[in-house]
């Protein structure tokens, strides 16, 4: 019966009712948008950073990771690749030859990473074909070069026009090639476009000394949860001389950051708990005080302190409940929605390509995120209530009767 | 058998840090199916007296025994459960819960003590319809007139088969007929059931019915006769 009076007194005002329910309504919904979009907008970030061109698995020579030089080749290219190749969960595998270098022009120079290509193969693995905006991607095995767009205004080249790329070969001397420009990429990552070039393979053993030799191979695989596993069946066919990193080493701050993103969501549900607490508190205060006769009058007839406080929190309980059911079913309806357009943050496509992530933000709904809301927001609304709960047990009865 | 027993009862309200004696050495013994009217002015000390009978407030000084119980050893909890089991309450305003029907408020002191809702049901139909209001069971008190939920309001006060039923001016907000037959069910419950039935009032018509009168003036007992009706 007690439930029975709690969810009747809640009907009585309706108005006040339904402005506590908004506002839970609007807590939920907030946080699970909150959760969704920035979750989505670090994964965005993780997954372009990966297609972009880490790969979920790279193959290196042992030591390569730790220190960057092309000395450090891959011990036995047929081997590995042998061995990427009969792998179970592998989509697509990539050789290359990255080395860091200079690109000039006539009217400037930078320096960046030169990456040496298969074209056809590498098209499988890195997203740069997709993300070319001028000119076409690397064909064959002449001597061509797709560089980022910010890379070419920094140059003042375009496509057609010819830059020579230098770099230390494998015996210490200085290795130089000419290219002609045939592509122009724009991904999401600002950085990534400024520094990256990409030539055919054969271009870029010439220029290193390199003979066949490959530094890295980039590893895409059907399910990135399976990185680990196929990494350790890896290393255990390549034995001691090869380095095997899966892109959890391979960018650990991103990876980090995913990781620790669920502390951070507690300090945001912390601040949108306290916002949402005082309101409940102040609700919640305006209803007992509009009862202190009628608290008066349950006191007088025996109703213990205990269940008065009961029946106030179990009011708090009904709107917690209704509200976080709402607030999760049209949370879940809104990202779901927004996960199908996509939200259009174009306006700031500069400062979210500084970062790694697209204009576009695909919100990711998450079950952590749904259940923290669930928890959170009760535990709230539950925590407000405490004060006016015990508020109406300190109420006399005598003088409480007799208020009006 | 004595249900209630004052001795040397004194109640002094501190108003705006001024004090103000209420009652000043009260003193008196109500036996088991008594029916008393405690009568006097306005600010004689008729509420504050009830409300101390009742438990509902405590002396400044001085013992008050309910059923043999000395009331100011008991904890609040006791305080509660003793009003629950033994004390019925009428007041002026009626005071039912506005969210409950006529029936739920008749339950509602039977849901406090636990008693199941098959057995609580009966109970309060079987009260409702000694005091010929079955008719109004699923009525709100906004649906009910002022003598009907006053009649719901002393079902209430019976229900848990209490020894003392308190009647703080249970009439002044009715008219002269329904508190007539307002009091003739009272009269009719203390007939029936040997029920203790202690009223404050000045209304005439409760004083008339009055088997023993305590008047008091300025806090203190001016009189205490009995048969009077």
């Amino acid at each position: 019966m007690l439930l029975l009076v709690a969810w009747r007194n809640l009907r009585r005002n309706s108005r006040r009712t339904i402005i506590v329910l908004v506002s839970i309504i609007v807590g939920v919904v907030s946080l699970l948008l909150y959760d969704s979009i920035s979750y989505g907008m670090i994964r965005q970030m993780l997954d372009n950073s990966v297609g972009a061109s880490i790969g979920h698995i790279q193959i290196h020579g042992k030591g390569y990771n730790d220190n960057r030089v092309i000395q450090t080749s891959i011990p036995d290219r047929l081997r590995a690749e042998n061995a990427v190749r009969g792998m179970r969960g592998v989509r697509a595998w990539s050789s290359r030859v990255p080395s860091f270098g200079l690109l000039s022009s006539a009217q400037g120079s930078s320096g960046g990473v030169i990456v040496g290509v298969d074209a056809h193969s590498e098209s499988r693995v890195s997203s740069i074909a997709s993300t070319i905006v001028k000119g076409r991607y690397l064909e064959g095995e002449g001597r061509e070069v797709v560089i980022g767009r910010a890379l070419a205004g920094k140059l003042h080249v375009d496509v057609g026009d010819k830059v020579v790329g230098m770099a230390s070969t494998r015996g210490g001397e200085v290795g130089s090639e000419l290219f002609r420009v045939v592509g122009l990429f724009e991904t999401v990552s600002a950085d990534f476009d400024k520094t990256h070039m990409f030539v055919p393979m054969s271009s870029a053993q010439e220029m290193l000394g390199m003979g066949g030799d490959i530094i890295e191979i980039a590893i895409v695989l059907e399910q990135p949860e399976q990185a680990e596993r196929v990494a350790a069946d890896l290393r255990a066919q390549l034995g001691p001389d090869y380095e095997v990193l899966t892109y959890r080493e391979l960018v650990p701050l991103l990876v980090a950051q995913l990781e620790m993103y669920d502390q951070m969501l507690v300090v945001i549900y912390v601040i949108i708990g306290l916002a949402m607490i005082f309101g409940i508190i102040n609700t919640m205060l305006m209803s007992v005080f509009e009862r202190v006769q009628e608290f008066g009058v349950l006191m007088a007839i025996g109703m213990r302190n205990a269940k008065v406080f009961s029946m106030v929190m179990i009011e708090a309980l009904y709107l917690a409940m209704i509200g976080t059911v709402v607030g999760v079913l049209a949370g879940v309806a809104l990202t779901l929605l927004l996960r199908e357009v996509g939200i259009d943050l174009s306006v700031f496509s500069e400062g979210l390509r500084a970062f790694g992530a697209g204009a576009v933000i695909t919100p990711e709904l998450r079950f952590n995120g749904i259940l923290a809301a669930v928890i959170t927001i009760p535990l709230t609304t539950l925590l407000g209530a405490l004060y006016p709960a015990w508020k109406a047990t300190r109420l006399l009865p005598v003088t409480a009767i007799r208020h009006v | 058998m004595e249900v209630i027993r004052l001795q040397h009862v004194e109640k002094i309200y501190a108003d705006n840090g001024v004090p103000v004696t209420a009652l000043r050495d009260v003193s008196l013994s109500i036996a088991q199916g008594e029916f008393v009217v405690i009568a006097g002015p306005s600010g004689s000390g008729k509420t504050t007296l009830l409300n101390i009978m009742g438990a509902l407030d405590r002396p400044t000084s001085g013992q008050v025994l309910l059923e043999g119980e000395d009331v100011s050893t008991l904890t609040s909890a006791q305080v509660a459960a003793f009003r629950l089991e033994k004390l019925g309450f009428v007041f002026q305003a009626y005071n039912l819960i506005p969210v409950l029907t006529a029936m739920e408020n008749v339950e509602f002191s039977m849901m406090l003590l636990g008693m199941d809702k098959a057995m609580r049901r009966a109970r309060a139909l079987e009260v409702m319809r000694e005091l010929g209001i079955e008719e109004l069971a699923d009525k709100r008190p906004n649906e009910m007139s002022g003598g009907q939920q006053q009649r719901v309001a002393v079902a209430r006060a019976i229900v848990n088969k209490p020894s003392i039923v308190l009647a703080d001016e249970p009439t002044a907000n009715l008219d002269t007929h329904t508190g007539a037959q307002l009091l003739d069910i009272m009269e009719n419950m203390n007939r029936v059931h040997n029920l203790t039935f202690i009223f404050s009032s000045h209304d005439p018509q409760v004083i008339d019915r009055a088997r023993r009168l305590i008047l008091l003036r300025d806090g203190a007992v001016e009189k205490d006769v009995s048969g009077t009706s």
